[in-house]
């Protein structure tokens, strides 16, 4: 517990020194406004040059009493049209379950990172829900022009 | 790639080594490297070290000591312990002599590095390595390692040594700890040589003390390095006591360094990582020894320069010295009262107000406003975990806090246009991002200062206010937005809130010709959508604020804005703006004949005036107000089945028509009109979807499950306005029958229907929806979503009057395998599969009659289905499919004709499924899939009496060449052993793994 909270506060910290533009990242507060650091509000930009460039999507990332031997929990709110995005808005990505790719050292501002990228680089091994999954195989352009629609619907302010 | 035979002379080994070094093809250059890499490696290659350090030019001595490295790293293990010395001898004797005969540096610094590598394999031939160099370095001569002894002072030894031969031994001990230092330290290989390392620290503190003391002898520069590098070094080493405690006898002499100009970067720098990285290098005196830096009359004169110039590089890392003490020290700044303390706070509060614009003029700011977070973030913890203890402190700490928030106002005003259209795109972004870090400090310093700090920029709005100066009312309008998350509802705030949104406000706002600029009028319009809340308990200016909010849609440049706050304040204000139904509606139409608005602002708006239309008590003038909103898109779908029929009534002028051109952009041609038609048609079907979510109930409302009557009108005007309705749909889906997105957007209408109680235009009779579904032939576009909404509608009914519910289940479940039937493959559609099966699994349990009167066949044909799924690769129609069978295990049945069926299916398709699970858990299944398999195991265990034989059948069949047949056994033990418990998760997971062949071992 100890450790989990003295790592959230270096994240913290360096994420406060150097974050990528465009992205969001700070604790919640609780209802004395105090910040709880186990839960995060993030904001994801679509990637520069893509379909998904102009957008700023939510992310709370929830972190376990267990972190950082195990990794934080992703989610978009609201959950985002996404091959690789349960329909609760859950992330399925490698670097974020504990019996793939995750590692204590992987930092936030490598999550977020890596959940930008995975935006428009969705991994057809892992589908998480079928409507985005499906449009992306078997319909690109409507996928595409739905990706768009859904950036112009969460334009970056 | 050719390659070229081993040199068999010097002269040739000469030739090729100058070679390299010569300007030469890449190809010439390749093939010279491998030879000469061949050659090194050889046998020959100690003797080629020999015979090349005696030749006079710099580049062949070079390779030679790249020899030594190269050989060292691939034979270190053919070296004895003499051949170790006599090398060691012969290295630093090279060393040596090449200092005396102008050899290049470069050369020496390669066999310092050579010196080095032989370190890190022979650290027990030569453990205190500084000392011996050293000795040499004093002696000019090599010294056999056996000859050393502690006869004369190593701080005696390096008073004798000349520039070079200092400037020598440092490098020798930097690169020495910078190479150490890259082993695992924990690692059993490596423990002995760091402790070796760890005891050459007296002799290298008595080195860098000599640097520093002969300032001006030019090796103090290289001797910062040094010791940064021990530094970080000595911060990983774990029982590090005696090595930080002979580390920290330098820091007084390094602080020595700080005067001198061409030493300041180094010293600073060295000076700044330790305090933000590893504070408690320093002990309590020497921290205060930096402290007094900050008050000399020399730093004083740093910190004025950089008040004046932050790009003045010495100066800005003095500031970054003073911040980073600042943050080392936080705790102590914020409780202390000392006179001095607070002084130097001050100073960083300045850091905040250095002369120009954010980025561009100023880097620092965003380091000064890094360190104000962490302070207030800090005196929170502080504040509220000693609450009830005396604060003394605490007036003080505010007084610093007021100052940093109107520094950050200050420099968080946008420059003039002019100015900011000169920026870089980088700088305009730092610049914006800059801005929300100031946010959120604020809104840290909310949680200490709460009203205070809303009253703090109130006054500062009216203040810029009477001023007229526009970019300090921004800031101003901006901070407080920036707060509107941590106001509450309390009277407190929404008096400060009153003061601000009166009438000159919104004459602000809504001044479209003059001189506020665009950006206060954007900030502007969000601060009301950020404060609707405020609006709510304060409606007498809502309505002010939405004609506002309407006219600002015609600017281009607000309308997003404009849109979002109209959403937002209709929404949640509903029941207070009623009476503005027919004003809104008559903003929109004007709008919208003027001009193209883009679809998403469109959808806003006419969200936002239905659930304004949702919360009007009397039902004529509710109705009567939807169908004058609802007639815009009834009209656009009339318009477009028009076009569509008569292409050459379009006329591109019309906005009526140029709406449909919403994805066109030049230089593309203008699609054709039957494609403008289609845009045109779910544009209005997609304004009627934002409509079906506004009007959904946001009140809850009592179902009564037992009633027999669903609460939708059969007649009268509702069921006119529904029949119309439907009507419009099921035109659009025929007249655009290929089209994904108006089928998807005909779900959505449907959907928002569903979760609702009472009657309203889009809770449709459950036999009109059916029977929408049902004719959706299995050619129709994106059908695997018009499953997925059918099982959203079934969830629907089943929330509803029980009675109705099983006819509508025997039209749709065959509608739903029919669907299947059509595919070619099971997975030739995932989303299809996924939710028939879903579809089915949904009714299975609660109506299983309904499912086992459909003709056996098509049953036959799901079942069979579903088994071909589960054997399939699709991870998500699998997981479908193992949840069904899961369902259907389990189930449970009272009528006894029904149940001798279920158990004659049970009887033929089991072994069939329990093969398919075998062959998913024996290895065909993706990891992920595991738990989600693992549940219908769990169920045949606990439900089937057979599942036993099942299973031992499967096993058997299963073919796998990394399990035996105990194993199988021990699995299937173990299985039913658990009767169906959680840990049979792990067990499936375990034996998965050994059917992939890893190299885990299956013990009973």
């Amino acid at each position: 517990m100890a450790l989990c909270q003295n790592r959230l506060q270096e994240e913290r910290k360096q994420w406060r020194k150097d974050h990528p533009f465009g992205f969001y990242a700070r604790p919640q507060k609780n209802a004395q406004g105090v910040l709880d650091l186990k839960v995060w509000e993030c904001g994801i930009p679509g990637k520069e040059k893509t379909i998904w460039e102009g957008g700023l999507f939510k992310l709370t990332v929830t972190f376990p009493d267990e972190y950082p031997t195990k990794p934080p929990k992703c989610k978009f709110t609201p959950p985002l049209f996404h091959p690789n995005v349960y329909p609760s808005g859950t992330v399925c990505l490698s670097i974020l379950n504990e019996e793939e790719a995750w590692r204590p050292a992987i930092t936030i501002k490598q999550i977020l990172l890596g959940v930008q990228d995975l935006l428009d680089d969705p991994n057809p091994e892992s589908p998480a829900q079928a409507e985005a999954y499906n449009l992306f195989k078997k319909d690109r352009v409507e996928y595409e022009r739905r990706i768009k629609r859904i950036v112009r619907e969460n334009a970056a302010p | 790639m050719d390659s070229l035979p081993l040199p068999t002379s010097l002269d040739e080994v000469l030739h090729l080594v100058r070679a390299l070094y010569a300007p030469n093809p890449p190809k010439t250059i390749g093939m010279i490297q491998e030879v000469l890499q061949r050659l090194q490696k050889s046998d020959q290659g100690w003797q080629l070290v020999q015979s090349l350090m005696l030749q006079p030019d710099n580049n062949t001595k070079f390779f030679a000591a790249l020899t030594i490295i190269v050989k060292l790293n691939l034979e270190n293990k053919n070296l004895s312990e003499d051949d170790a010395k006599e090398l060691l001898q012969n290295t630093i004797g090279w060393t040596l002599q090449s200092m005396g005969d102008g050899t290049g540096d470069f050369v020496i610094k390669k066999l310092c590095s050579a010196l080095v590598t032989h370190y890190i394999f022979f650290s027990d031939v030569w453990p205190r390595c500084v000392r011996q160099l050293l000795t040499c370095l004093d002696l000019g001569r090599t010294a056999p390692v056996e000859a050393l002894d502690d006869s004369v002072e190593t701080s005696t030894l390096v008073s004798g040594l000349d520039a070079q031969k200092m400037a020598l031994a440092i490098h020798f001990a930097t690169v020495l700890v910078e190479e150490v230092g890259k082993t695992e330290m924990s690692s059993p290989k490596f423990v002995q040589i760091n402790e070796r390392l760890v005891r050459n620290t007296p002799d290298v503190t008595c080195l860098l003390a000599r640097a520093f003391d002969r300032i001006t002898e030019g090796y103090a520069k290289q001797a910062m390095a040094c010791y940064q590098a021990w530094i970080l070094y000595a911060q990983r080493v774990p029982q590090n006591g005696p090595l930080v405690e002979s580390l920290r006898n330098l820091v007084a002499p390094a602080m020595k360094c700080f005067p001198f100009d061409d030493l300041f970067e180094d010293t600073a720098g060295l000076f700044t990582e330790v305090l933000q990285n590893y504070s408690t290098f320093l002990t309590k005196p020497q921290q205060e020894a930096v402290f007094t830096i900050f008050h000399s009359q020399w730093g004083y004169g740093h910190y004025s320069r950089l008040k004046e110039d932050a790009w003045d590089r010495d100066a800005m890392l003095y500031g970054m010295l003073m911040l980073a003490y600042g943050e080392a020290t936080v705790q102590d700044l914020i409780t202390s009262t000392d006179p001095q303390k607070q002084s130097f706070l001050g100073y960083l509060v300045g850091i905040l107000n250095v002369k120009g614009y954010l980025v561009s003029d100023d880097p620092i700011f965003v380091n000064a406003l890094d360190f104000w977070s962490v302070f207030v973030e800090t005196m929170v913890d502080t504040a509220f975990s000693n609450e009830g203890a005396p604060q003394p402190w605490r007036p003080y700490a505010d007084d610093h806090l007021r100052n940093v928030v109107m520094h950050c106002w200050q420099k968080i005003q946008w420059p003039p246009v002019e100015e900011f259209a000169q920026w870089d795109s980088a700088d305009r972004q730092a610049f914006v991002e800059i801005r929300k870090d100031v946010i959120d400090m604020l809104q840290s310093l909310f949680t200490l200062n709460g009203v205070t700090l809303v009253s703090y920029f109130v006054n500062l709005y009216l203040e810029s206010l009477q001023k007229q100066s526009w970019a300090e009312v921004e800031a101003t309008l901006y901070c407080l937005g920036g707060l509107s998350d941590c106001v509450t509802e309390e009277a407190k705030y929404d008096n400060e809130l009153s003061r601000v949104f009166s009438l000159p406000f919104f004459n602000l706002v809504g001044q479209v010709a003059g001189p506020i600029p665009l950006r206060l009028r954007q900030t502007g319009l969000s601060l009301i959508e950020k404060y609707c809340e405020y609006f709510e308990r304060h409606s007498e200016f809502l309505p002010h604020s939405l004609n506002l909010l309407f006219a600002a849609i015609e600017d281009s440049a607000l309308r997003a804005a404009s849109a979002r706050s109209i959403s937002t304040l209709c929404s949640s204000c509903r029941s207070i703006l009623t009476g503005e139904a027919a004003t809104f509606i008559n903003h929109y139409r004007t709008i919208r004949s003027g001009q193209v608005l883009d679809s998403i602002t469109e959808e806003k708006i006419v969200h936002a005036i239905a659930c304004i239309i949702q919360a009007i008590q009397d039902e004529t003038l509710r109705l009567t107000m939807f169908e004058e909103l609802y007639g815009n898109m009834s009209q656009d779908v009339e318009r477009a089945a028009k076009l569509k029929a008569q292409p050459d009534i379009l006329d591109l002028s019309d906005p009526n028509f140029s709406r449909g051109l919403e994805n066109w952009s030049a230089p593309q041609p203008i699609p054709p009109p039957e494609e403008i038609a289609k845009q045109i048609a779910l544009r209005a079907l997609r304004c009627i979807s934002s409509m079906a979510k506004g009007m959904q109930d946001i009140q809850e409302h009592v179902v009564e499950l037992d009633s027999d009557t669903a609460p939708v009108p059969r007649e009268g005007r509702l069921a006119g306005i529904q029949a119309g309705i439907v009507r419009l749909m099921v035109a659009a889906r025929a007249m655009f029958d290929t089209s994904g997105e108006i089928a998807e957007t005909i779900c959505n209408i449907f959907k928002a229907g569903f979760s609702e109680t009472e009657p309203g235009p889009f809770v449709f009779p459950p036999d009109v929806v059916t029977d929408y579904f049902v004719q959706q032939p299995v050619s129709a576009p994106r059908l695997g979503t018009t499953l997925s909404t059918a099982c959203s509608f079934i969830g629907s009914l089943y929330r509803g009057p029980r009675m109705l519910v099983p006819s509508h289940l025997a039209r749709l479940l065959p509608w739903a395998i029919s669907i299947l039937q059509s595919l070619p493959e099971p997975e030739s559609d995932t989303e299809i599969t996924q939710n028939a099966i879903n579809l089915v699994e949904k009714i299975l349990p609660k109506y299983p009659s309904v499912v086992f009167e459909q003709p056996s066949q098509l049953l036959e044909f799901f079942f069979l289905f579903t088994l071909r799924v589960l054997d399939g690769k699709e991870p998500l129609p699998k997981g479908a499919a193992a949840d069904f069978w899961s369902v259907f295990i389990s189930l449970k049945l009272e009528d006894p004709a029904l149940q001798s069926r279920v158990a004659s299916a049970m009887e033929a398709l089991g072994p069939l499924f329990t093969n398919s699970l075998i062959r998913n858990i024996g290895g065909n299944a993706m990891r992920s899939e595991l738990d989600k398999l693992s549940d219908p195991l769990k169920k045949l265990v606990v439900q089937q009496s057979r599942a036993q034989m099942w299973l031992e059948s499967a096993l058997r069949d299963l073919s796998s060449s990394h399990v035996t047949a105990a194993d199988k056994s021990v699995f299937l033990k173990r299985v039913l052993g658990l009767r169906g418990a959680r840990q049979t998760n792990q067990v499936v997971r375990d034996f998965w793994l050994a059917c992939r062949g890893s190299n885990f071992a299956y013990v009973s």
